[in-house]
């Protein structure tokens, strides 16, 4: 039986096509993952499902009744549930109230907050979610937050679930988490849905994959666990040529190279009497790429703000040898960017020498940027809101590259972008190394980690537990591409860095 | 014209339209033909150089208010306090006026416009700093400010410089006040209409150029539209918001120079009449641009002066109802607006 059928669904916006007479299926009780870039059409499809938006044509069929939703309210009703990219909770409540908001049990006129309680943290033993109900949403992690998520659609009884790139956010050892919940779901008779960027996930999770490229479903595989990322990358991007990433090899230099550009020692920083970082020393040495791993909130963003000064409240020693640092930001729409502004308006926010600017300047850098570094728009007046994730990040990606500072900080660089941004802001990163240009890389994604850093810290509890020395880091064919970097000969140093992440030393 | 520009100028033209289907409602309502009505405005506003002079009169202190204000709620801080800083303002270029009297007219009016644009300017400041340091939310502070500062000026006109008998300050020197338009264009016929209203307009002007043609005023911008982004950019977000507050409530102050040197020629105590509070509507109506203001601010003028003139006709009360039609109009048919516009693209 199938959970899900689309029958020749078309979605125009305007002038743009988002989505063209699509048609597929999605079998109950599995787990499909649907795969395509940025722009190419997954989140309108999805959107469709869940009710936010109304398809131009064709037909969606759910539990082989066709349905007609005017809200997402339709779509819950019919027991379909989405965690959306970014989460939609409500910091100051608790995770209780968060998850029964909207669907409130009650005893006469007041909610019945025992019974509650007694459900959820049924559902939460039964999953393994391993949540307080009682705590609030700005004290618990993003991948906590996540699970209050997917608890939210439980207590509501969802039978299909959508996941729009759940494990964007995630570490490691928390995808692997997230895969046992899934596999949870799935041995209960649940469906899932999957949009996602990563290849390897999808090999490891999906029953059938679909991949959608410029608004059409262009590859359907049922995934017999041999399933060819190669041929699968190459459905997604097109007859685009991948890019070949090549490391440069002489890192030979590096070895002996202690010429510090900025060193952090003894740093402590307290918040809200929670030890944040604890005695963290850390060394960035000219021209080299330092990646740092860690499992997501284990002081990565503070390490950040108190680098370029956002964060004064620590103690210990911060040497600068540079006076300016470029920064792109771990959340690119928070913090990296107005995206009521064009390209050239968010450029010429960090220009120090122009006080008047005319619009005719403006758009020369718009352009220049657009060119150089492959920004897609059409035109290049309008804001950074009507671009793609990748591209937005490529803008950012230009700005702080444009300052040409000695130093840059990457934090999740390539986090929620499709495979060509990310290729691209990697080969950036590297080209910027062999300026000579020091760089640390903070992210959640080891492959990125491995494949692009000379030296790599893993950072567990606001501590550097183990620095990887260039040389180390030597996993076979590490000149290909992250991509189809081959998962079995890297599996020791990938397990390796995993225990070390969550606190267990060998 | 660009696509923000047409939907904003649909949506002000929306909004009007509602508001006087609305109000001519009420006019039925309360047995008045508002045909008649609108008629007897139109009239008295537009047929005489005199009716037009007293507009723009009455538009000049909403001009200059709301520039001052569009500069703070560019940078997403929503200042209440308007009526309080432009009275402190206005006092001390009246006490300056008449303590410096002995000075020549130029460099008095001068050092008049700078005393009370730094009074003003720090009383603004001030709700900046407490925002900026402890993150206290600046419409409380700037409310609360209205009354300080109202209070503080009332105690020391009454106390130490108010002609006897009186709510207002002695007046200033003939020879040192504006000339009136009127003396070089006779259309305008004996309205008060003064140089204050040329000093609004370039006021306007400067502000446009500050907030859209500036490095500064790229920066007040990104900082309202996203404080957290703009720190992370490596701006000095809290220099930005407390230079934004300084130069907002500044500028109020010069509705002073208006009231001082171009009308009456000295403060009284509740001379603003509220021009303060108009004045937020005024900038929300224009969207906060200053060049709109000055049409946002016209169109209050006309409401105001032409209330004046069916006085006998319609309570006073109904131009303030307009006047609260047309900001709800505006907040609700913008949103509508810029749905529909979204739906089509």
């Amino acid at each position: 039986m199938k959970a899900v059928e689309f029958k020749n669904i078309s979605k125009s916006f305007g002038n743009c096509i988002a989505n063209e007479d699509i048609s597929f299926g999605i079998e109950k009780n599995s787990v499909h993952c649907i795969l395509g870039e940025n722009g190419a059409g997954k989140s309108t499809l999805m959107k469709m499902l869940f009710g936010i938006y109304k398809p131009d044509n064709g037909v969606i069929r759910v539990f082989d009744k066709e349905v007609s939703f005017t809200s997402p309210h339709d779509a819950i009703d019919v027991k379909i549930g989405m965690v959306h990219q970014h989460f939609m909770l409500i910091d100051d409540f608790t995770v209780l109230e968060n998850v029964i908001l909207g669907n409130e049990l009650t005893k006469g006129i007041k909610i019945d907050f025992r019974e509650t309680k007694k459900l959820l943290n049924e559902l939460i033993d039964k999953y393994n979610l391993g949540l307080n109900t009682d705590k609030k949403i700005s004290e618990i992690s993003i991948s906590e937050q996540q699970k209050v998520e997917i608890l939210k659609l439980l207590f509501r009884d969802s039978e299909i679930l959508i996941f729009d790139e759940p494990t964007a956010v995630l570490s490691p050892i928390e995808v692997k988490e997230f895969f046992k919940i899934i596999d949870e779901f799935k041995s209960n008779g649940k469906t899932i849905i999957l949009i996602t960027h990563k290849l390897n996930e999808v090999k490891e999770i999906s029953d059938k994959v679909s991949v959608l490229r410029r608004g059409k479903l262009v590859y359907e595989q049922v995934n017999d666990r041999k399933l060819d990322i190669e041929t699968l990358s190459r459905t997604i991007v097109g007859e685009a040529a991948l890019i070949t990433l090549i490391k440069s090899e002489e890192k030979e230099h590096l070895k002996d190279n202690d010429e510090e550009v900025l060193s952090l020692k003894n740093i402590h920083y307290v918040r809200n009497k929670v030890k944040v970082l604890d005695e963290l020393n850390l060394q960035l040495r000219k021209g080299e790429i330092h990646g740092i791993c860690g499992v997501e909130g284990n002081g990565q963003n503070e390490i950040v703000d108190i680098i370029t000064g956002l964060q004064k409240d620590y103690t210990g020693e911060v040497l600068k040898k540079v006076k300016k640092i470029s920064l792109v930001p771990d959340d690119r729409i928070k913090k990296g960017m107005i995206k009521e502004f064009t390209i050239g308006e968010n450029i010429f926010l960090k220009d120090e020498e122009k006080n008047i600017i005319t619009k005719s300047a403006l758009q020369k850098i718009s352009q220049k940027i657009k060119d150089d570094y492959d920004v897609r728009l059409g035109d290049i007046n309008s804001s950074l809101s009507s671009l793609s994730g990748g591209n937005q990040q490529k803008v950012i990606v230009a700005r702080e590259i444009e300052l040409d500072n000695a130093v840059l900080i990457f934090s999740h660089p390539t986090r929620g972008v499709d495979i060509n941004a990310t290729l691209f802001i990697h080969s950036k990163i590297i080209d910027e190394r062999n300026k000579g240009k020091s760089i640390l890389l903070i992210s959640s994604d080891l492959d990125e980690l491995v494949s692009l850093s000379d030296r790599l810290s893993v950072l567990d509890n606001g501590k550097i537990v183990k620095t990887f020395e260039p040389g180390e880091l030597n996993v076979p064919d590490k000149s290909e591409i992250s991509l189809e970097m081959d998962i079995e000969t890297s599996k020791p140093l990938y397990e390796q860095i995993g225990k070390l992440m969550i606190g267990i030393t060998q | 014209m660009s696509i923000k520009t047409k939907i904003n100028l649909i949506s002000v033209s929306l909004s009007l339209a509602v508001t006087l289907v609305i109000v001519s409602l009420l006019l039925l309502f309360i047995n008045q033909n508002p045909a008649e009505i609108f008629t007897i405005i139109f009239n008295e506003v537009f047929t005489s150089g005199y009716g037009i002079g007293q507009t723009l009169f009455k538009a000049t202190p909403l001009i200059i208010c709301g520039c001052g204000l569009a500069i703070c709620f560019h940078a997403s801080l929503f200042n209440i306090g308007a009526e309080g800083q432009l009275n402190a303002g206005s006092f001390i270029i009246a006490i300056v006026a008449l303590k410096f009297s002995f000075l020549p007219f130029p460099l008095l009016l001068l050092l008049c416009i700078v005393c009370g644009f730094i009074v003003s300017g720090i009383f603004g400041l001030i709700p900046a700093y407490i925002k900026v340091k402890k993150g206290v939310n600046e419409v409380i502070t700037t409310i609360m400010f209205n009354f300080i500062i109202l209070a503080l000026v009332n105690y020391f006109l009454l106390e130490f410089f108010a002609v006897k008998a009186t709510m207002r300050t002695e007046k200033i020197a003939e020879t040192d006040m504006l000339f009136k338009l009127s003396d070089y264009i006779p259309f305008f016929n004996g309205s008060s209409l003064n140089a204050a209203f040329l000093i609004a307009i370039l006021v306007s002007i400067l502000t446009y150029v500050l907030i859209y043609k500036t490095k500064f005023g790229y920066r007040l911008r990104a900082v309202g539209f996203n404080e957290t982004a703009s720190r992370y950019i490596g701006l000095k977000t809290d220099k930005i918001i407390l230079i934004a507050f300084f130069l907002g409530a500044g500028i109020t102050s010069l509705v002073g120079i208006n009231f001082v040197f171009g009308y009456k020629g000295f403060y009284e105590l509740g001379f603003s009449n509220n021009v303060g509070f108009t004045a937020i509507a005024v900038a929300l109506l224009a969207k906060n641009n200053p060049i709109g203001v000055i049409f946002s601010s016209l169109l209050f003028a006309v409401l105001d002066y032409g209330g004046l003139s069916v006085n006998q006709l319609v309570p006073k009360e109904i131009m303030l109802v307009v006047q609260g039609i047309i900001i709800l109009a505006i907040l609700s048919i913008d949103r509508l607006v810029n749905n529909y516009y979204e739906m089509k693209n």
